[in-house]
């Protein structure tokens, strides 16, 4: 069974978000990239398959140089092949456009299981495990918590959160693209000895392809959120505060 | 002899092999080949102030060494309650480094071996990696504190020069409630008219997780790396730090990599100082002190004195000692990383030893537990709320109460 975990690199919010001068971007040498959190989860997933049905995992990593970091961590972690997918910064935030130029590179590799994070937290426009399963006729189910496949690699059975702590479980016939909310346990740790031992020797594919042009997102303008500092507290049973609302939402001409 | 004797012969079967390369790689280490001159007569094990909930207390684990099953090692959780106190080193009749050696190379083995570290400690280590400090904050942001200092502290930059240049450390930059010790301190050099310089945002952990006993050699290496290389483009004549683990990894484990540096601890720079010091003391404490003593100032690197010169030289402070002072005193607990695995320690323990300290030093009757080390300060504080001292003992840093007596304390300087 061949099993691939997307790594997008998305921007660190440690760090703060500087808007560059055009307005409708980051500004590029203010950021730092990492390893969308929810494909860390993905990658943990990943490797609790590997382990259990002796799967090979190729790990891709998606965006600009320090996607490479992120794919020798896979690997120091377990991950077989490493493949980078060099993104420029403005396609980086569109899913959209990932996903039709991933579906290009996944086409060519027939995986029977594609895990990715659910989110990430820079897209505007969907989730990409969802595009990706569109472009290549597969199924998807996001909002995962665990994943297992039977021997044959046919069908995956998944759980799957809902709101409220409801739990489902459902089979999926594999191919298929699945959304990771959070692995069946907390991403493992990779020593940095281990991960600079990697880094030596590890090779690298890089897939280079023009990116298609197809329409996502188009970024206007960006602006910080204002920081506001008022708050009234509403006291009261629940029918006169529900009223209170209705009132003041009225009066604002947003009802 | 007799003991070395039968230590290098590891016993056969199942795991000798994973045994005699780990020992292999142990004696690669300052003292490491010392274990082969374990007693076994257990002084490490009953001066552990955890060794009561190890499953496998250091004896033990020199003993499943000797019987070639380091295998029974990885199992164990013991390795993780290490707080690295230094009783067990600071007693052994044989000298065995056993907190700094065995037990870090331990660790090392389990982080190689993929047998993973407890949650929080991860966190730590993955924070340290990517931001060179274990809060996760921005490493851009590492000199904010010289915002609210009230005085200028210069950053050095490469290829500039000051008689001292201040290792600030990741405490003393980032911890909100570490901050206000650190502007004390840079107020008291200001004053004391010390030509000095902060390695500002170049400056990274220290590294002191192998010394500590983390075990995570690779990261420290890599730390080592980064700083040495921003340590060399400035000049100076000595290091002045902060935190007596970035005073221990600069000194001795820099030294061992081919980096010797002249480092000391604030409370030694200032207790030279203490003369002028008191003539610029014009306000009077009167308060009672307790001292604690840090295991990392004094049982790992034997000093006790100055930070009670310096409290001596304060007007109007009475020091008394608790029971378990100098080389006697209790563990705060937060040591070797365990400052990252209070959960898991508690869960294992239930007893923490910060509020089994912050207790004894209420017994003396003091108003103030007087610390050197930053990592006391949050961790005395929590352990005074959880334990009903609020409102009549307080933690406070010397550089702090020195900052008082000189009339430096405050929002803002006059």
């Amino acid at each position: 069974m061949k099993v691939a975990v997307i790594l997008r690199l998305v921007p660190d919010v440690v760090e703060e978000l500087v808007i560059a001068d055009d307005g409708r971007s980051l500004a590029e040498d203010e950021i730092m990239y990492i390893t969308n959190e929810l494909d860390e989860h993905a990658l943990e997933q990943a490797l609790l398959l590997k382990e259990r049905r002796g799967a090979r995992l190729t790990a891709i990593g998606v965006g600009g140089d320090q996607a490479r970091d992120a794919l020798a961590t896979a690997v120091a972690k377990g991950a077989d092949e490493a493949v980078y997918v060099p993104l420029e910064a403005q396609d980086r935030a569109d899913s959209h456009r990932i996903g039709a130029h991933l579906a290009g590179l996944l086409r060519q590799e027939r995986f029977e299981v594609l895990l990715a994070g659910t989110q990430s937290i820079d897209e505007l426009d969907g989730s990409l495990g969802g595009i990706l399963a569109s472009h290549l006729g597969l199924p998807y189910v996001g909002g995962l918590a665990a994943v297992d496949t039977d021997p044959s690699g046919s069908k995956a059975t998944v759980k799957k959160e809902f709101p409220g702590g409801r739990l489902a479980v459902l089979e999926v016939s594999l191919p298929a693209v699945l959304g990771i909310q959070a692995a069946e346990q907390p991403p493992r740790y990779a020593a940095v000895s281990r991960i600079m031992q990697v880094k030596k020797s590890l090779q690298v594919k890089e897939w280079k392809a023009p990116v298609p042009d197809v329409v996502g997102v188009r970024i206007t303008g960006l602006a910080k959120p204002e920081a506001a500092g008022r708050a009234e507290m509403i006291p009261g049973d629940a029918e006169s505060v529900a009223a209170r609302i209705a009132r003041l939402l009225q009066e604002r001409g947003l009802l | 002899m007799l003991a070395e004797a039968s230590s290098t012969e590891v016993e056969g079967g199942r795991g000798s092999d994973a045994t005699k390369a780990f020992l292999g790689r142990l004696s690669l280490l300052p003292g490491g080949d010392r274990i082969a001159a374990c007693l076994q007569c257990g002084m490490c094990s009953g001066s552990c102030p955890l060794g009561y909930a190890m499953d496998m207390n250091p004896r033990k684990m020199i003993a499943a060494l000797r019987a070639g099953r380091v295998d029974d090692l990885y199992r164990s959780d013991s390795i993780w309650l290490c707080v690295s106190c230094y009783n067990c080193s600071y007693r052994c009749p044989s000298n065995i480094p056993i907190t700094d050696r065995l037990i870090a190379s331990l660790r090392e083995e389990l982080l190689a071996g993929g047998v993973g570290v407890p949650p929080e400690l991860q966190a730590a280590f993955e924070k340290t990696a990517r931001y060179g400090n274990p809060f996760g904050e921005s490493p851009k942001k590492r000199d904010a504190w010289t915002k609210e200092a009230g005085v200028e502290v210069p950053v050095l930059e490469a290829g500039d020069s000051a008689d001292v240049l201040w290792w600030v450390g990741c405490f003393g930059s980032f911890n909100k409630r570490n901050r206000k010790d650190t502007v004390a301190l840079a107020r008291l050099l200001n004053v004391l008219g010390v030509d000095y310089g902060i390695l500002g945002n170049d400056e990274w952990c220290s590294g002191d997780l192998r010394c500590t006993s983390q075990g995570e050699e690779g990261l420290f290496d890599a730390l080592y790396r980064h700083n040495t290389a921003q340590l060399t483009t400035r000049k100076y004549k000595e290091i002045l730090v902060g935190d007596p683990h970035a005073f221990n990894a600069l000194t001795k484990e820099y030294r061992r990599l081919g980096t010797p540096l002249k480092v000391k601890h604030y409370t030694q720079f200032l207790a030279e100082r203490a003369p002028e010091l008191r003539r610029l003391m014009k306000q009077t404490m009167k308060v009672k002190v307790t001292y604690h003593d840090s295991c990392c100032l004094g049982r790992r690197n034997g000093e006790y004195e100055s930070p009670r010169i310096l409290l001596e030289t304060m007007p109007g402070v009475r020091l008394v000692e608790m029971p378990r002072n100098r080389e006697n005193a209790l563990c705060c607990g937060g040591g070797g990383g365990a400052n990252w695995l209070d959960s898991f320690i508690w869960e294992r323990t239930r007893v923490p030893l910060p509020v089994l300290r912050v207790q004894e030093a209420a017994k003396t009757g003091a108003d103030v537990l007087a610390v050197a080390c930053p990592l006391e300060i949050p961790r005395f504080e929590d352990a005074i709320k959880t334990s009903g001292l609020e409102g009549r003992l307080r933690v406070r840093e010397i550089s702090d109460m020195a900052a008082e007596a000189m009339s430096l304390s405050g929002a803002r300087l006059g």
